[in-house]
């Protein structure tokens, strides 16, 4: 495994995209270790999303590339981003609205094991391996006593802890998470957190995060990148980027800081 | 055995008891024929629009290529009707695979008008086409016999093997849309990107659902030819896709039985409704369709399902 730590779990290289004449990020590089929870943090309109977005194959960036565990996956669909080990939620939770918790995770699972395009049912055996392994997953991001409800009826940080346990139904060793407290209420951001830290203490995941919660993003991250107008601002631990003048320049004025 | 299965075998035998009641109910057994074959031709429309959303606007082709594709091998080739059945069915899948490719990347609005576009393609090779399709009289011929010579399939005959033929599409269609490619399709439906963020080329799972409902589309289009003895491009036309997702709207997209309801009300309602009024069909049709669309809004079935589910439920 100490070759494998050597690669770094996803590097992303000069990464460029712009929309219609706005540069939404330009030369954004960033390398996550293996087994570490690094946050990219920014001020509104910093290029966060849009540069999230290049590495999980929502969009194609225009220039440099992006590379998963020593792979080119620059132009990799997002599908196939998934098999490779990748897995990502979004600020919004994307759900299966009017299926059942346990059917939502269990696609993944099927996913994984290639099951997914069978026509015929799957026979005992394999469903009950099915079934226990939905379980685990549900056991996890503890949502086992809402299995049989469908997700709409969920709260939204019952819905995001359902999306993560999809993203992990597909076994991935590195998770991204887009801004995963958002629009979420206290009590359910400190559930979450709890649960991404788990993401990483007991599954030993590798976790890239979008966040704007700075508590969140201090308490959690153990590397920090910074973006502010699409470029790179910093890089470091969190104690360095608390200390950084130029992020507390970016921020200045910003709502940001003042949870620092 | 489960309430569904139940229900399942007492909608059979009561399509059984058709030709018996034919004259009491005043419809025909070669109307009721038409209903069941229809319905099958709704199942398909059902898969794309209901299961994986996709509005299915030119299934048509695929009825047309099976009805064609029938005629044609009994017109060159003189075969019995069960391997008219195949060829035709064959030659719809065939289609779905050509056009399959180019439609798999369309969602929406573009799939349907793409749909239209292809559908519009094959209507009018039939139409110019004249030396072998018949062009705008399309072909006619006597109704072949069923395996052996001494098989005829009269009117009654031919309405229990379209029994057979329905009963055995509803089971394959039901075992389909529960099977784990269904629910993928289900996925799909509900939130695309998320099927993919989980692994999984959707393309794949909506070309596979586009030749599968090829398959039905054609086999449906090839008995319905052989039921009337005569095939013509208005089999191919974008009405008569129009007319199956109509029915699919009608009786509930999205629901195992809901085409048959919203067939046998279309077919069915059709045949009265014309032998009194040469107009007042499309009148009551349209009528019937937006109070189905403002009082039932999942169809006919399926808003009596999510009524009795809600009932169960207290």
């Amino acid at each position: 495994m100490a070759e494998a730590s050597a690669v770094p779990m996803l590097e992303a290289r000069d990464v460029s995209k712009s929309f219609g004449g706005v540069q939404a990020c330009s030369d954004v590089s960033l390398t996550v270790r293996e087994g570490t929870i690094h946050a990219v943090i920014g001020p509104n309109g910093a290029g966060k999303t849009t540069f999230f977005n290049s590495l999980s194959g929502f969009y194609l960036p225009e220039r440099g590339s992006v590379w998963f565990a020593g792979r080119d996956i620059t132009r990799a669909p997002n599908w196939r981003r998934i098999e490779l080990g990748m897995g990502r939620t979004f600020q919004t939770p994307s759900i299966f609205p009017e299926l059942s918790v346990r059917e939502n995770v269990a696609l993944g699972v099927r996913s994984k094991r290639n099951l997914a395009f069978r026509i015929r049912p799957a026979s005992a055996e394999p469903q009950r391996k099915l079934d226990a392994r939905v379980d685990e997953l549900l056991g996890f991001v503890n949502l086992g006593a809402s299995a049989e409800r469908p997700v709409a009826e969920l709260s939204h940080g019952a819905q995001r802890l359902c999306e993560i346990a999809m993203s992990l139904s597909t076994e991935p060793r590195l998770v991204l998470l887009d801004e995963p407290m958002a629009g979420l209420a206290e009590t359910e951001t400190d559930r979450i957190m709890s649960v991404i830290r788990g993401l990483h203490d007991s599954l030993g995941l590798t976790v890239l995060f979008v966040e704007h919660n700075m508590r969140v993003v201090l308490s959690l991250a153990e590397r920090i990148t910074v973006l502010d107008r699409g470029r790179v601002l910093a890089e470091g631990s969190p104690s360095e980027i608390a200390a950084n003048e130029a992020v507390r320049d970016a921020y200045l004025g910003r709502e940001v800081l003042e949870h620092v | 055995m489960t309430r569904g299965r139940i229900a399942t075998i007492a909608v059979v035998v009561l399509l059984a008891f058709e030709p018996v009641l034919s004259p009491f109910i005043h419809v025909d057994v070669t109307i009721a024929s038409a209903a069941l074959l229809f319905a099958i031709a709704a199942m398909s429309a059902n898969l794309l629009l209901g299961y994986t959303g996709l509005p299915p606007f030119g299934n048509a082709a695929f009825f047309g290529l099976g009805a064609y594709g029938a005629a044609l091998s009994l017109k060159y080739w003189h075969v019995e009707f069960a391997t008219a059945a195949v060829l035709g069915t064959a030659l719809a899948v065939l289609g779905a695979l050509v056009l399959g490719p180019f439609l798999l990347r369309r969602r929406g609005i573009y799939f349907g008008l793409l749909s239209i576009a292809f559908g519009q393609v094959f209507y009018f090779i039939a139409y110019r086409f004249t030396d072998v399709t018949g062009g705008e009289d399309g072909m006619n011929f006597s109704r072949p016999f069923l395996l052996v010579p001494s098989l005829r399939l009269r009117e009654t005959a031919f309405y229990y093997l379209a029994l057979v033929v329905f009963v055995a599409a509803i089971l394959a269609f039901e075992a389909i849309v529960r099977s784990p490619f269904g629910k993928t399709l289900i996925a799909i439906k509900q939130n695309e990107l998320r099927v993919r963020y989980l692994g999984l080329d959707s393309n794949r799972f909506v070309f596979v659902a586009i030749v599968i409902s090829a398959a039905f589309a054609g086999l449906s289009g090839a008995l319905t030819g052989m039921l009337n003895n005569s095939v013509g491009p208005l089999m191919l036309d974008w009405h008569q896709s129009g007319d199956f997702v109509l029915s699919t709207i009608l009786g509930g997209s999205g629901t195992i039985w809901g085409p048959l309801v919203g067939s046998i009300i279309f077919v069915v309602g059709r045949d009265i409704i014309s032998s009194y009024t040469q107009e007042g069909w499309q009148i009551i049709l349209g009528a019937l369709f937006v109070a189905c669309v403002i009082f039932f809004p999942r169809g006919i079935l399926g808003t009596a399902l999510q009524l009795f589910a809600a009932k169960r439920h207290g």
